[in-house]
């Protein structure tokens, strides 16, 4: 099925409760190929053109349709716009995945190591997910973590963003030059009119995960009304703050959060260094 | 790339086209003959073989590393609709020693089941097949198909395989290799002791492994696939399906490129089981991960080294000890010890070598042929031993290379004389002389270029750079008294020659030499190569570098006997002696220019056709100390990796690699630098990126996302500073192969270069991140 608005995709749906939707098709094909996935009959989203772009609204938010792609994230009036979204989608993978992949389709896989995922998380989005008849808001930290999951028919048409006009980024550490998907990310953005720091560290957790208390110590460090400025050992003491915070001791053994160990673990040392690293250098380009 | 020359330049045409703008001849480099149809994607591999009629095979893999099989229930697989046939090892003909469950087999050792029986030795191995009239329902069946299994403790770390129960009844033991050279109680002033670990690289082949069998009348088998040894192949397939060799027929089709043995055996002969039982053409493509299954990787490697040297840094003593995994199965363990053994110092001088080598068998996927297995291994072990070096008597790598070298004539620790050229030192001079690689720039556009990638997140000020130096050597040809011989067959008519020779271009570039030397023999532009397959005569396995020497060798025969045969009339007519004949651009011509005859006039509508064969100079085993003439010839090349590394995230961008390399004479040198590309890359992959890992015997990333393989990203600016042509005379054309050596050398050479980087021992490859982060 191929609708062409999204009252026909809705409603096509409904009809068929075991149709499931498809975007650019880079995450379910795979699923596909590997024989994890079956399905019945698929919604073909690429026709509905309204939701492959953006609009404002009450000026200090951005509303981006899901079928937005990595390759139109990462144009110089989007990168504009929301500098660490269009980041992370410079990164999703190679060209020709990063063609048609879209922002939609990367946040309902919601796999740990998906890049718009702290960025979203960072930026506190919120998403709207419709259905035949109803559609609602969720946030997407509870989308992601399972507190307000997407729903069978459901389909998910808009993500909105606030414009902060400040600083973003978003860094990734991949091992590797070529194209890959995250060992660590983390996405940091400023929000002057509210004197804070946000920032999440993607690909180390099943969901981004925030240092709240991080954020909030850092906040405090920086020369809000001057030149943002901040001490260099503050920039590194966040780092190490903010790995400590998202790698659990027992980092790479099951139930990692509750294991009692005596010190951290080999990998927890390693993936700490990583996280600190990419936040540190966050913190200190966002400042730049 | 950038070369020296711009052989590229000149126009290119399809292969096949004679027009006058067409590289001609040996020495010149014309465009490979499968360029264009695989660039255009309209070259046909064997995944879309197709014939009326056919069933699809399916094939169930142990999920077990080892296990015994208590039973199996096929009846489920049977009764589904569409299903045409189930079969396991008791399906196939007793071996020829009498065991039930068919004869095992292999390259050199015939210890691997076809299909398990009784017991299953690594994950992913074999267990039952299936043919259905579709690929979703032999699938479905496969998953019908019950297996009781009792697990066995699996043996995964090789240095347990001494002390383990046997695994097999042939035991744990693939070889023990000593090698025992000089003075034992030999010592130096200064010693440097390494423990080195190699991981598992795998070929990838990215077209994975697919094939076609047909029922023959006589009761035979057709099999149409990439095979890489089709004779070899061939009469391993008769043997396990009860056949004569004259009733199983092998059609090489679709060689997507292949760096390893192509097609492991009980592939191919499950194949011709099902279509045999099922009495239709039966069809099979492997998925990614049973590709990763189904095909051997190269031997993980734990090597332990001591240099001994005078306080210039003049070798007096080496001593190692050499464990490669072999995997579950010997296939070829037994070779890749003796090429490990045997260059284990390098091409270095030492009067005293003691090295004690073994390949066993453990519970992992089976390690097989790979580009420069075992001397790959060695030389990340001994190049680290030589910077080990180099740092503590404080010199350059370079010069304490220089300092030990061998030179033609100097003698292996086996104490075989290297009689073929070995231009070691001057491979050395010009890349060491090459200028450098410009230094990162802080600047946001060059930024994609920093450890990490674009959009990456590199920071200049954590960037150090690296340089690296490394030289490899590697045999080419059987070794150790193995048959090497080639056969093929030129035939003239009219205008144009064909070459019929069972040797197969598995992307090393055969059929395009092929032809190049038949229009430097025979003077005709338009030569067409036969298509594979092993009705006809034997020309051997595409691996070793083997075919440019052995099988080049025997085509040059072939077209020299015919041009004989056409020119010696002509001679005779003339009264003048052959030799005084010439051939070129289709026109024969005497050196007095009286005569100018075309070709085709000459051959007054006759056909001329020659066969040939070429067989090197014969090989010996290694004795008990490690002793023997048991090479034909040695590849040798430099190489000077640069690298960037990111200090605190530990990633590490390869900017340059120089190479120089000895090939003897460059037959296409276009070609030459293609294959040099490839072998870089290869190793660049194996020194950063590549490794199929394994936890506790079981795959853990048999996928093209989790097994990491370079992109165009990860591969550097190769640059080739020279290509020595020294001819080897004992060579047909003095020409050695090329392929393997750059492979071998690269990952020393990238893992030198991040020892210079980062002051940190670089022990083990492929070279993770934390192993790339100081401080
Ligand atoms: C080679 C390769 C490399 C990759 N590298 C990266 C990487 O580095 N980083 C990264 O984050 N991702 C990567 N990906 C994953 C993938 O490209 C992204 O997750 C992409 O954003 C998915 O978008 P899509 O439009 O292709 O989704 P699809 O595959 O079309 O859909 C994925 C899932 O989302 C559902 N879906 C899609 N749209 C909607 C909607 N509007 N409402 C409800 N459900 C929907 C589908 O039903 C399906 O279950 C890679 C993929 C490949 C193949």
């Amino acid at each position: 099925m191929l609708p062409a608005s999204l009252d026909e995709a809705v409603e096509a749906l409904a009809a068929h409760p075991a149709a499931v939707p498809v975007a650019g098709a880079t995450d379910l094909m795979e699923a596909v190929n590997a024989g994890r996935l079956r399905p019945a009959s698929l919604v073909g989203l690429g026709r509905i053109t309204e939701l492959r772009g953006w609009r404002y609204e009450d000026g200090g938010t951005a509303v981006l349709g899901a079928g937005l792609t990595h390759a139109r994230m990462d144009r110089p009036d989007f990168a504009a716009l929301i500098p660490a979204l269009a980041d992370a989608a410079r990164t999703a993978g190679p060209p020709q995945v990063r063609n048609v992949g879209t922002l939609g389709g990367n946040i309902a896989t919601a796999a740990p190591a998906g890049d718009t995922l702290p960025v979203l998380a960072a930026l506190e989005a919120s998403v709207t997910l419709a259905r035949a008849g109803a559609t609602r808001e969720v946030p997407v930290s509870h989308l992601l973590t399972g507190l307000d999951p997407l729903r069978p028919g459901e389909l998910l048409t808009w993500v909105r963003v606030p414009l902060l006009h400040a600083p973003q980024v978003f860094l990734k550490a991949t091992g590797r030059s070529g194209p890959a998907r995250a060992t660590a990310s983390v996405a940091l953005v400023l929000d002057p009119a509210r004197r804070a720091v946000r920032c999440a560290v993607g690909a180390v957790a099943p969901v981004p995960l925030r240092p709240l208390e991080a954020e909030a110590w850092v906040a405090g460090c920086i020369d809000w009304d001057g030149s943002r400025e901040i001490d260099p050992a503050a920039t590194a003491a966040f780092g190490e703050y903010v790995a400590a915070a998202c790698v659990p001791d027992g980092y790479g053994a099951e139930g990692a959060w509750e294991a009692v160990t005596e010190g951290p673990s080999a990998a927890a040392v390693r993936l700490r260094r990583t996280v600190a690293v990419l936040a540190r250098r966050a913190l200190g380009r966002a400042l730049k | 790339m950038t070369s020296p020359t711009d052989i590229g330049a000149a126009p290119q045409q399809d292969g096949d086209a004679g027009g006058t703008t067409e590289p001609f001849g040996l020495g010149s480099s014309p465009l490979r003959s499968d360029a264009l149809p695989k660039a255009l994607g309209i070259y046909p591999y064997a995944a879309d073989l197709w014939a009326e009629g056919l069933l699809w095979g399916a094939v169930l893999r142990s999920p077990h590393p080892h296990a015994r099989i208590l039973g199996i229930d096929t009846s489920a697989a049977l009764a589904l609709p569409g299903v045409h046939a189930v079969v396991t090892a008791t399906d196939l003909p007793a071996g020829p020693d009498g065991s039930p469950d068919g004869a095992p087999s292999g390259p050199i050792v015939a210890d691997r089941p076809v299909l398990a029986a009784g017991v299953v030795r690594h994950h992913g191995e074999p267990v039952a097949a299936v043919a259905a009239d579709h690929p979703d329902t032999a699938r479905l069946a496969v998953g019908l198909i019950v297996v009781e299994y009792e697990p066995l403790e699996a043996v995964t770390d090789p240095e347990q395989a001494f002390t383990a129960p046997p695994l097999h009844p042939d035991g744990n033991l693939f070889r023990h290799l000593p090698l025992r050279t000089g003075d034992p109680d030999a010592a130096g002033e200064i010693i440097v002791e390494g423990l080195y670990q190699v991981g598992r690289q795998d070929p990838a082949p990215l077209g994975a492994e697919a094939g076609l069998a047909v029922p023959r009348p006589d009761g035979g088998v057709e099999l149409h696939l990439s095979s890489t040894d089709p004779h070899g192949d061939r009469d391993r397939t008769a043997t396990c399906l009860g056949l004569e060799p004259d009733r199983v027929r092998l059609v090489v089709t679709g060689v997507p490129g292949a760096t390893s043995d192509r097609e492991d055996l009980s592939f191919q002969v499950t194949l011709a089981l099902l279509a045999l039982r099922t009495g239709r053409p039966v069809k099979m493509t492997l998925t990614r991960e049973e590709s990763f299954h189904t095909h051997t990787s190269r031997h993980p490697a734990l090597l332990r080294y001591r240099h001994h040297a005078d306080a210039d840094g003049t070798l007096v003593k080496v001593e190692a000890q050499i464990l490669l995994d072999g995997g579950a199965y010997a296939d070829v363990s037994a070779e890749a010890l003796a090429a490990a053994t045997a260059f284990s110092v390098g091409p270095y001088n030492c009067p005293n070598v003691f090295v004690d080598a073994w390949a066993v068998r453990t519970n992992n996927p089976p390690a097989g042929r790979m580009r420069g297995e075992g001397a790959l291994q060695a030389c990340f072990a001994y190049e680290s031993q030589l910077d080990q070096l180099a740092a503590r008597i404080g010199v350059d790598p370079v010069e304490v290379r220089r300092r030990n070298v061998m030179a033609t004539g100097d003698p292996l620790p086996t104490g075989q004389a290297v009689t073929c050229p070995a231009p070691v030192a001057a491979l050395l001079d010009a890349v060491a002389a090459e200028p450098l690689p410009a230094l990162p720039v802080d600047d946001p556009d060059a930024e994609w270029l920093l450890p990490g990638g674009p959009g990456g997140a590199g920071d200049p000020a954590a960037v150090r750079r690296g340089i690296g130096y490394a030289l490899g050597m590697v045999h080419m040809l059987g070794a150790e008294g193995e048959d090497e011989v080639a056969t093929a067959t030129v035939r003239v008519s009219g205008d144009h020659a064909t070459v019929i020779c069972a040797a197969v271009d598995a992307g090393q570039g055969f059929a395009t030499l092929a032809r190049q030397i038949v229009q430097s023999v025979l003077g005709v532009s338009e030569v067409y190569i036969a298509p594979a397959d092993s009705d006809q005569a034997v020309a051997g396995p595409a691996a070793r570098g083997r075919h440019t020497w052995v099988s080049g060798g025997a085509v040059e025969r072939a077209a020299l006997m015919v041009r004989h045969q056409l020119l010696q009339p002509i001679a005779a007519d003339f009264g003048m002696s052959v030799e005084l004949l010439q051939i070129a651009e289709g026109k024969i011509t005497s050196y007095d220019g009286v005569l100018g005859m075309p070709v085709a006039e000459a051959l007054e509508g006759k056909e001329l056709w020659a066969t040939a064969q070429c067989r090197p100079h014969p090989t010996e085993p290694l004795d008990e100390a490690g002793q023997g003439d048991a090479f034909v010839s040695i590849a040798f090349c430099a190489m000077r990796a640069v690298v960037d590394v990111d200090i605190e995230l530990g990633a590490v961008r390869v900017v340059e690699v120089t190479v120089a390399q000895e090939v003897g004479r460059a037959l296409n040198p276009r070609q030459i630098e293609d294959r040099i590309e490839a072998g870089v890359a290869q190793g660049v992959g194996l020194a950063l990126l590549e490794d199929l890992r394994t936890e506790g015997g079981v795959l853990a990333n048999p996928s093209l996302t989790g097994y990491r393989l370079p992109t165009a990203l990860d591969t550097p600016e190769i640059r080739v500073a020279a290509l020595l042509e020294e001819r080897d005379v004992v060579a047909p054309f003095g020409a050695k192969a090329v392929s393997a050596v750059p492979a071998v050398t690269a990952p020393a050479a990238v893992a030198a270069a991040v020892r210079a980087a980062t002051g940190l021992p670089v022990g083990r490859l492929p070279i993770r991140p934390e192993d790339a982060v100081t401080g």
